[in-house]
């Protein structure tokens, strides 16, 4: 019997990766457009580079289980341009949730103030190599800070989407689709 | 002739002791710094770093002292900034493994206060200091405690966006808290 729904180890990379970009996302506009002061400012981008490395980890796992496990099928009445579109959306999500993080920690490893990453205080984490060892890091960081901007204002759109369309099939045209990757305990409530 | 020799042996034992050198006992002892990251205080200290004293009360003008600071060896109690410190922005060890402060000749204040004017050198860059300290000798033992206000950039600590006070306050604290023990005793 083919699977209905995503298995355990599927939907929880799939919620932890939500719950690490909702976060990223909060606290990535918040240091960006507000004045917090410097001792909150250094307190969220170092909390922005953590939850940044975990999500890039959890969508590496979530991408290699993704590959070697067959999701349950799409509904037989979903039209061929949907699944498409379906299949197009998510092969996005997953490029931009390993590019994000990746052109993050490049410009962190760029960035002149050449401050060290200490996963929650506590696990410390390399720079890149070459970026982090640039003689003059300004003008890269300087690019790799709009990139990082401009794809975030990108993942976001996706996210919205991606949500759209779940709530989309649950609510509207009720075929189950959203249920296949919520949790157990949410499931059965 | 007896008397002679006696004289001499007393004289050859005097010499070290009119000298007084003074061996520091690190493990008792304490050189520690203290800074403010964003408007967060911090103190942090040496874990390795050795300390030649050469100090007799009568003539504290002879004295001398030279303490050598393994910059490595900092630490602080934050991953983070212990990563940062010894790196090309901040001591630079690669480059300059050491710091060091020489002094010759301590000036007596009031009571049991004290003065010594020396060269400090971090980064390779020396400066002239004046190090207050108090210091109280009990038989062959002696504590030395002081205080110093350093501003950081002045040695170069804190380069390229650093140079600002903006994020590490230019102000840096140093503190000592010396056990010595009269050497040869």
């Amino acid at each position: 019997m083919p699977r209905t729904r995503y298995d355990t180890v599927a939907i929880g990379l799939h919620w932890l990766i939500a719950l690490g970009i909702l976060a990223l996302i909060a606290i990535g506009l918040t240091m960006t457009h507000m004045d917090l002061g410097p001792m909150a400012k250094f307190r969220v981008y170092q909390l922005h580079k953590s939850i940044g490395i975990t999500v890039l980890s959890a969508a590496l796992l979530r991408v290699l289980w993704r590959l070697t496990h067959r999701p349950p099928a799409l509904p037989d009445a979903m039209p061929m341009l949907e699944r498409r579109a379906a299949e197009g959306a998510h092969v996005a999500l997953y490029a931009f949730l390993l590019f994000l993080p990746l052109t993050g920690w490049a410009l962190v490893s760029a960035s002149p103030f050449n401050i060290p990453t200490v996963l929650y205080g506590v696990i410390p984490w390399p720079h890149l190599p070459v970026l982090s060892a640039l003689e003059d890091k300004a003008p890269v960081e300087h690019l790799l800070k709009i990139v990082h901007g401009r794809a975030a204002w990108l993942l976001i759109a996706l996210v919205l989407v991606h949500a759209g369309a779940a709530f989309r099939h649950h609510f509207i045209l009720r075929d189950g689709i959203l249920r296949r990757m919520l949790p157990a305990i949410v499931r059965k409530a | 002739m007896l008397f002679k020799i006696t004289l001499l042996s007393a004289m050859a034992f005097a010499a070290p002791a009119l000298a007084a050198d003074w061996a520091v006992q690190t493990d008792k002892s304490h050189l520690g710094f203290s800074g403010v990251q964003t408007g967060a205080p911090f103190k942090g200290s040496f874990g390795t770093w050795r300390a030649e004293i050469s100090f007799d009360p009568a003539h504290p003008e002879a004295g001398h002292a030279k303490v050598t600071i393994d910059l490595a060896s900092a630490r602080t109690g934050d991953t983070q900034r212990d990563t940062a410190l010894p790196q090309a922005d901040w001591f630079d060890v690669k480059h300059f493994p050491q710091a060091t402060f020489e002094a010759a000749g301590f000036t007596p204040k009031s009571g049991d206060a004290y003065e010594a004017a020396g060269k400090l050198t971090i980064r390779g860059v020396a400066k002239d200091v004046l190090l207050p300290f108090t210091l109280a000798v009990a038989g062959d033992s002696a504590t030395a405690k002081g205080h110093l206000v350093l501003v950081r950039t002045v040695f170069g600590v804190g380069q390229g966006p650093w140079t600002s006070g903006e994020w590490v306050a230019l102000d840096v604290g140093v503190d000592f808290d010396l056990v010595a023990t009269k050497a040869g005793s």
